[in-house]
């Protein structure tokens, strides 16, 4: 028999409590998509009335046809897909060295990696415009990807999950004749696979949902990442709630399908890792 | 295992890159702040330290730095408290169901891009079509032209950043709490202390270390908050965002426009260091107040 407690009017008030602030926090969610589904004159004409009168997705139309949206998502694409991959490689491979090998200068190196998870990029982010200027990667999407290549974040949070594989494992492939390479990727790589996955996840939404770095490096249109551009486009149609509010929306939709899909690893990544 | 040669043909690529990208930097920030530096120009002169003399006279400057420090406090104390109560209601709730179910809903807002949200919320504080105007007029309530009035913006902003932001630190207090042993809950409640004690007297102490962290990872990522303020303080008489006469400015914000708008760069250089130094400093005393002993 299952015992259960008795529902007392305080678990009444805290249910009603809890939909409350549930509803509060979808409540722009449920407003955006709802709002993208009204034409422009409606939104003005009716400003009261919540659902749409007549159902129209003449704000997607225009998103899609009046502007080079799949250029956007696709640069996005490129520049998170391409940061997450050279992170998850110089992140883990880092790690291992750090805390399998013995070499000099170990320690000056390891306080420089901290050193650099302290440097926020709103305080260098002169130096850096003038930096990615001075290698001609200015509105290129590379100027995305090379700087973002290493993270002081990745890195120790690897060397931490590569500090609980035992020495004795990687000594042993060593006596068994495999290379350091060898053992980095038959005996690291898989091991670190939960910490991988919690750090792409992250390196992945920091990319793309970056905004001020493509703000600065990036000029042309065709060239911007999709915060940047929703931004441009809003600006552009200021006038037009219905399109402002269908591109928002298909913006903010792929990433928050993606997160309701893989939620628990997102949020065992966060508890795993400690979140950024 | 020792093998030089392996180890630094690794690491010499990628060190080159971290230095290039992030220590670097900082030293050519600094070199750039004594500088009247314009990229356009045709010579920039030395100034030596006119830049940060001038710091202290320029109106601008000094309102996004009360702003900014106004914004940071604020936002970072009422996250943190509404993140630890609803964590603890969170966790407090008997079916696992709910429980995951919550902490979905509140991550929600994390995984959108800041920008995009700014854009969704700005539509939902405008002043005619907007959806807080509409529910306080049928209210009867007196409605505000939220992110047009000085008095209205930055509590606007405030609030909307902790709709974005707080989901973090909900699924990282609620992780601690979980982690607390059960025992001790039991132990106090036979002893006689109700929740309310038992919350203060066994979870935020032992939530210190957890505390510590969340507090200094929350104020370091708040001093850098910069699409709210660019993208809601946006209007037709402030194209550049931080709200109309620049109440609204931040100094993220602020060291952006000056290097990209208005070509500063010498100056806008010494801003950010101001703010690298405000950030420093911040770290430093959050870390040493919140240092604690609790174990378990």
């Amino acid at each position: 028999m299952i015992h259960r407690k008795k529902i007392t009017p305080f678990h009444v008030l805290g249910m009603l409590v809890a939909a409350v602030v549930v509803f509060a926090v979808v409540m722009p969610y449920i407003w955006m998509l709802l709002t993208s589904f009204k034409t422009t004159p409606e939104i003005m004409k009716n400003p009261d009335k919540i659902l749409p009168i007549s159902w129209s997705i003449s704000g997607y139309i225009k998103v899609l046809t009046r502007s080079p949206f799949f250029q956007w998502f696709t640069n996005s694409l490129v520049v998170a897909a391409s940061v997450t991959l050279l992170v998850l490689l110089t992140s883990s491979l880092t790690g291992y060295i750090f805390a399998k090998y013995r070499f000099p200068l170990k320690n000056l190196l390891f306080w420089l990696i901290l050193a650099s998870m302290m440097v926020p990029f709103s305080v260098t982010m002169i130096p850096n415009f003038l930096i990615i200027n001075t290698l001609g990667l200015y509105d290129s999407l590379a100027a995305l990807i090379v700087p973002m290549m290493v993270s002081g974040f990745g890195i120790f949070l690897c060397r931490q999950f590569c500090e609980d594989i035992p020495d004795s494992i990687c000594e042993a492939a060593k006596i068994d004749g495999a290379g350091d390479l060898r053992i980095y990727f038959t005996i690291i790589l898989p091991l670190l696979r939960p910490c991988l996955a919690a750090l792409a996840i992250f390196t992945f939404l920091e990319s793309w949902n970056d905004y001020l770095r493509p703000l600065i490096m990036l000029e042309k249109v065709d060239s911007m990442t999709l915060p940047v551009a929703l931004s441009f486009f809003s600006t552009q149609h200021g006038n037009d709630l219905s399109a402002t509010m269908s591109a928002a929306a298909l913006v903010m939709l792929p990433v928050t399908i993606l997160f309701l899909v893989f939620q628990k690893h997102f949020i065992k990544g966060i508890a795993l890792t400690g979140g950024k | 295992m020792k093998n030089n040669r392996f180890v630094y043909t690794i690491l010499t690529p990628i060190f080159i890159c971290m230095i290039v990208f992030t220590l670097l930097p900082i030293l050519i920030g600094l070199g750039v702040s004594l500088f009247d530096y314009d990229p356009l120009a045709v010579n920039s002169p030395f100034v030596g330290l006119d830049n940060f003399k001038k710091l202290v006279s320029d109106d601008v400057f000094l309102v996004a730095l009360k702003n900014t420090v106004v914004f940071v406090l604020v936002t970072v104390t009422l996250n943190i408290i509404l993140a630890l109560l609803i964590a603890q209601a969170i966790s407090s709730m008997r079916s696992n169901k709910t429980r995951s179910f919550m902490r979905v809903i509140f991550f929600m807002p994390i995984v959108a891009p800041l920008a995009a949200s700014s854009i969704v919320w700005k539509v939902m504080y405008a002043n005619k079509y907007g959806l807080f105007n509409n529910i306080l007029s049928s209210m009867g309530l007196p409605t505000h032209n939220w992110l047009g009035d000085p008095a209205w913006l930055l509590p606007a902003i405030i609030l909307f950043t902790i709709w974005a932001d707080i989901g973090y630190n909900i699924i990282i207090f609620s992780a601690g709490m979980d982690g607390i042993p059960q025992d001790f809950m039991d132990a106090a409640a036979i002893d006689g202390a109700g929740p309310l004690r038992r919350f203060f007297f066994i979870t935020l102490p032992l939530l210190g270390r957890t505390t510590a962290f969340v507090i200094t990872m929350t104020l370091i990522s708040h001093f850098q908050m910069f699409a709210q303020f660019e993208i809601m303080g946006r209007s037709a008489g402030s194209p550049g965002g931080g709200g109309p006469n620049n109440v609204g400015m931040v100094l993220t914000l602020e060291i952006y426009k000056e290097a990209f708008k208005y070509k500063n760069m010498g100056y806008a250089s010494a801003i950010a260091l101001v703010l690298f130094l405000i950030i420093l400093v911040v770290t430093v005393i959050s870390q040493r107040i919140s240092r604690t002993d609790w174990r378990y």
